[in-house]
Order: structure tokens, then C-alpha cells, then sequence
């Protein structure tokens, strides 16, 4: 039985009889193959990825896996359509928080259409993608006070300068993000930023394969944040994941390191370590 | 004072049609004209800033051209001028390349029109699709013993091909001007490898782009150097060092991304270079 995901925070929604993506219970997302080139994209990238020997084993673990394409019935009754069938990078986790961060300071690249390399020129100066390297594209973190979930509505997070950045980021990692007028506590900043098996630790195994490959260009990539809410069990770990997601325009290396990624890259983890020692230096302090 | 135009400039302002071009002594002193607008302003404020700067760590000051104040030169009619040190003036010989760094060229701060023309210049060289592209270059060919630049025009036109050949063609030894013998990159290992070579001296410079956030270079360039006059004795006194400040902004908390991006590819195409020549000699 399909059913819509309950934890995007990006990109196209099943809803209202919209054309979106579905889960199953066994653990698979399926992502309907959009009309253009860019689901054939997505699909010839993810064929040549999962077959590339080239591709280190521990880097593997960064992307979804992989099971083909499938026919299924539509989210907006149009029938029977093709999908990419994909590792849902959710499932298995009870209360997740989510946050998607779309990677690099262009999202166009060389030999696009003039009308697409205007459009994201525009929404690049416009958000923290020419500044930072990086904008955050959606996120939703769960709050322990009110027992919900903070989900700012997607035009107000477009609309992040360098601060806003600054604070969803403290906020993705607070037990407290619904609270406006008071300072995101951090609460989970060393659990889920920090430690041997934290975001900070996976991303930078992601930066030293970004410093010598040439295989992919990662156009328009998003990097994916998920981690456990769920308490229900004493000291449940946290479970903090990094995923590189959507690949309709990724294109070869041809030689090229992809500097685009990498740069936008190494900025979102100077944004994190500040993160981590910041909230090092409150617990010292005793605050 | 005895002033006169440089012999190695690759890049940048010449002194041509009345216009003042940098000019140097003989006393290892480089006297570069103040830019009009903001510019020349921005850039004085950058050296200033800079040789203040206590956090800057001394193994990284190394890569930037000391500054020595600004003044006044009569022979330009009193214009204002930056005075630096001379990078070449320890050099007899020197074969030197300017790469200017960054998938970009333009940044926020920037006027449209300024905008405008970048992303044009940008797209139709190396910029965008390697994060860097080379600006010019000089290098003595101990063949012909003479110095041969290429075309500025050619230069221009260039894709990802030809900036390894470029890269090639700076460490060889056989007839540049032949377009018809490969380029032997007989010096390779001398000036990009080993302890002192320019990918170590790279690497170093890499390492505080990761960290740094006082300065974005936006629009800057890298220079190499090395010596023609020992290199034949494995002796290459490569030097990196970073020029041309005039669109340097306060980094406000943020890595300069732009700027680490190129380095890094830059650093790419180099090692492959290196390691290529590293294989064809234990195959000789």
C-alpha cells in the first residue's frame, strides 16, 4: 500500500491529487520520472552510480540505494507511471528531524537553456547560495516542549539571509525551535553535529572524496539531515544521517573536480563546527 | 629614484597610450598605480587591514607581497601609488604565470553593470567550468634562450585542454613556439613537487581557505614563479603568491567558498601534471 511521505520537506508533494512521490512500508520512496530530461537524468546517474567501481565503498553509504525503475500507480490518478525506486532515507526512523540543504554557490551550470540560467541566477543572489555556498531549501524540527513539529512555511525560509541560515541551523539541532523570542538552546548540538559518528564527521569524509573526484558534477544537489526524536526508549541514540539527494542534473566530472559542491561544501561545515564549538563553550561555562 | 616598467608583467595594467602602468626600482620595490573609483581605495584598505592583521599566521604572509605604504611618484605626475615589494627582483630568470582563482569573478557587492560583464568573461573561459582560468604567462625556453608568452587572444579562447597544456608547457624545457613537439615538462617535478615545490606551497594555502573568514579574494590571482637560471641543477625557487586586491571584501563570518573551490581544482590539475611526468620517467 503507497502512501505520501510524511517527512518531506522539499521539492514536489503528493498533494491535493498532485504528482508527488509515495512510500511503501518496506522501506522504499518512489520518485515519479518527470516529464523532461530530468528524470532520465536522475535515473542514468543513479544506473551509472550504483555500478561505478570507482566510487569508494564508505561513500556509497551517502546516497540512496538504488532499485530501479518501477511502474506505479500515480498520486494523481493518472495511472500507471515510471518511478524511480529509492532507498527512503526516512524509514526507520520514529520522530524524525529534516532538514534539506541544497549545495553549491551556482545551482546553474555550463550549457543550460538562457531562461533556466536566469531563473536560478535570480534565486541564487536572492537566497544565501551566492553568499554562503549554500541555502537551506526546507527543514522540520521536532520541538520536546509543545511536542510537535516546527516547519516554517517554505517561502520564509527562501527568503533566509546569512543569519536566518545561522539560526535554523542552531534551531535543527534545539529541543526548542517553535519558541520565537527565545535563543535556540543547542540542546543536541554535540549528539547530532558532534561526535565520532555525528553530521560533522560524515560530512567531512563526503569533503575529502569532493577533494579528488572527477566521476559527477553535483548540480543543484541537495544534502539531506535527518536524526531520531523519539525518547520512548532511554538514551535512544540520535542517529544522525547525511544523505546527498536529487540528481536530475548531476553531469559527468569530464576530469573537473566539482569546486562548485566542494567549496559550498567546506562553507556549510565551518557553519557547523561553529555550531558544535559555540555550544561546547556554553556547556563549559555552565550555562 | 630611478624608476622603469617592469620586464615580467604577464597580466594586468601595462603603461600604454599615456595611461600609468606599474613601474619598479632598483631597490626590490614594485610601484603600482591607484586605481581609479573604488578600487585602488579597496586595495590600500586590503594591504593595510592585512599587515595589521595579528591572526594571520606568518607561514601564510609569506604568500602575499609585503606592503610599504603608499606615495607619491613624480614621474607619474605625483599620481598615488601602492608600493610593494617587487616579487621578481630576487629572480634573474624567472618564468611566471598568473591564474586568477574563483568560479567566479564577480560578487554580491558588485555594481549589475560590473556583474554583467563578469559572468560574460567568466563563461566564455575556464572560470565556470574549473574555478579558475589563466590570465597570462611568460616562460623561457632554454632552447631558443629567449622568453615566449603566447597570445593574449589565443590565452582567451582556451578550454580545460589547454590549460593542462599551458601547465605543461610552464615547466618545459623544448621550443614553446612549436606547436608540433609535445611540451616535455622536463621541470615538473622541480617546480610543482617536492618539500618546496608550488603544490606544497598550494596545499599550505588550501588549508587556511578553510578556515579563514576575514578576507573574500574576490577576483584575485595566483602567481607562480620559478628560476630558469638554476633550474637546470634541479634548483627551481618556485614561489606562490597571491596579487591584485582591488575587489578583496570583509569575509563577515564566511569561508571565501569561491575562492577555495578554484584553489582546489586548480590544485587538481597540477598534482595530474605532476603525477603524469612522475610516470613517464620511471617508464624512460
Amino acid at each position: 500500500m503507497l502512501k505520501v511521505p510524511e517527512h518531506q520537506v522539499a521539492g514536489h508533494i503528493a498533494k491535493d491529487g498532485k504528482l508527488g512521490p509515495l512510500v511503501d512500508d518496506q522501506g522504499i520512496f518512489y520518485k515519479p520520472l518527470q516529464g523532461d530530461a530530468r528524470g532520465e537524468n536522475e535515473a542514468k546517474f543513479y544506473e551509472s552510480f550504483s555500478s561505478n567501481k570507482n566510487v569508494p565503498d564508505n561513500i556509497r553509504g551517502y546516497f540512496p540505494a538504488y532499485h530501479g525503475v518501477q511502474l506505479v500507480e500515480a498520486s494523481d490518478g493518472s495511472g500507471q507511471l515510471p518511478h524511480l525506486a529509492l532507498e527512503d532515507v526516512v524509514s526507520g526512523y520514529v520522530k524524525p528531524s529534516v532538514m534539506d540543504v541544497k549545495i553549491g554557490s551556482r545551482t546553474w551550470y555550463p550549457d543550460v537553456s538562457e531562461e533556466y540560467f536566469n531563473k536560478c541566477i535570480k534565486k541564487d543572489r536572492e537566497t544565501t547560495t551566492v553568499s554562503l555556498g549554500f541555502r537551506v531549501s526546507g527543514l522540520k524540527v521536532f520541538d520536546h516542549e509543545e511536542s510537535g513539529f516546527w516547519r516554517p512555511d517554505k517561502r520564509v525560509v527562501l527568503a533566509y539571509k546569512v543569519d536566518g541560515a545561522r539560526t535554523a541551523l542552531r534551531k535543527f539541532v534545539s529541543s526548542n525551535p517553535l519558541a520565537d523570542s527565545v535563543v535556540p538552546d543547542c540542546a543536541f548540538a554535540s549528539e547530532v553535529y558532534g561526535g565520532s559518528n555525528g553530521i560533522l564527521t560524515q560530512l567531512l569524509e563526503l569533503k575529502a572524496w569532493f577533494e579528488t573526484q572527477t566521476l559527477y558534477h553535483f548540480n543543484s544537489c541537495s544534502i539531506l539531515m535527518v536524526y531520531e526524536n523519539d525518547e520512548s526508549v532511554d538514551d535512544a541514540p540520535r542517529r544522525a544521517r547525511v544523505k546527498l539527494v536529487d540528481f536530475a542534473h548531476v553531469l559527468d566530472g569530464n576530469g573537473v573536480i566539482d569546486h562548485n559542491f566542494f567549496g559550498g561544501l567546506c562553507s556549510f561545515i565551518k557553519f557547523i563546527k561553529d555550531i558544535v564549538e559555540s555550544s561546547e563553550n556554553c556547556c563549559e561555562n555552565g550555562h | 629614484m630611478h624608476l622603469k616598467a617592469p620586464e615580467h608583467q604577464v597580466a594586468g595594467h601595462i603603461a600604454k597610450d599615456g595611461k600609468p602602468g606599474p613601474l619598479v626600482d632598483d631597490k626590490g620595490r614594485f610601484f603600482k598605480p591607484l586605481q581609479g573609483d573604488s578600487r585602488g581605495e579597496i586595495e590600500v584598505k586590503f594591504y593595510e587591514s592585512f599587515s595589521s592583521n595579528t591572526e594571520v599566521p606568518a607561514h601564510i604572509r609569506r604568500y602575499f607581497p609585503v606592503y610599504h605604504g603608499t606615495q607619491a611618484v613624480e614621474s607619474s605626475d605625483g599620481a598615488a601609488m601602492i608600493v610593494l615589494e617587487n616579487l621578481l627582483s630576487k629572480y634573474s630568470k624567472p618564468s611566471v604565470m598568473d591564474v586568477k582563482m574563483g568560479s567566479r569573478t564577480w560578487y554580491p557587492e558588485a555594481s549589475e553593470e560590473y556583474i554583467q560583464k563578469c559572468l560574460r568573461k567568466d563563461a566564455r573561459s575556464t572560470t565556470v567550468s574549473s574555478g579558475f582560468r589563466i590570465s597570462g604567462f611568460e616562460v623561457y625556453d632554454h632552447k631558443e634562450l629567449s622568453f615566449w608568452k603566447p597570445d593574449r587572444k589565443l590565452l582567451n579562447g582556451i578550454k580545460v585542454d589547454g590549460v593542462r597544456l599551458a601547465l605543461r608547457k610552464f615547466v618545459s624545457s623544448n621550443t614553446l613556439s612549436d606547436t608540433s613537439s609535445k611540451p616535455d615538462s622536463a621541470f615538473a617535478s622541480s617546480v610543482y613537487g617536492g618539500s618546496n615545490g608550488i603544490l606544497t606551497q598550494l596545499l599550505e594555502l588550501k588549508t587556511w581557505f578553510e578556515n579563514q573568514t576575514f578576507y573574500h579574494f574576490n577576483s584575485c590571482s595566483i602567481l607562480i614563479i620559478y628560476e630558469n637560471e638554476s633550474i637546470q641543477d634541479g634548483d627551481a625557487r618556485a614561489q606562490v603568491k597571491l596579487v591584485d586586491f582591488a575587489h578583496v571584501h570583509d569575509g563577515n563570518g564566511v569561508i571565501d567558498h569561491n575562492f577555495l573551490g578554484g584553489l582546489c581544482s586548480f590544485i587538481n590539475f597540477v598534482r595530474d601534471i605532476l603525477q603524469s611526468s612522475d610516470d613517464q620517467s620511471t617508464q624512460d
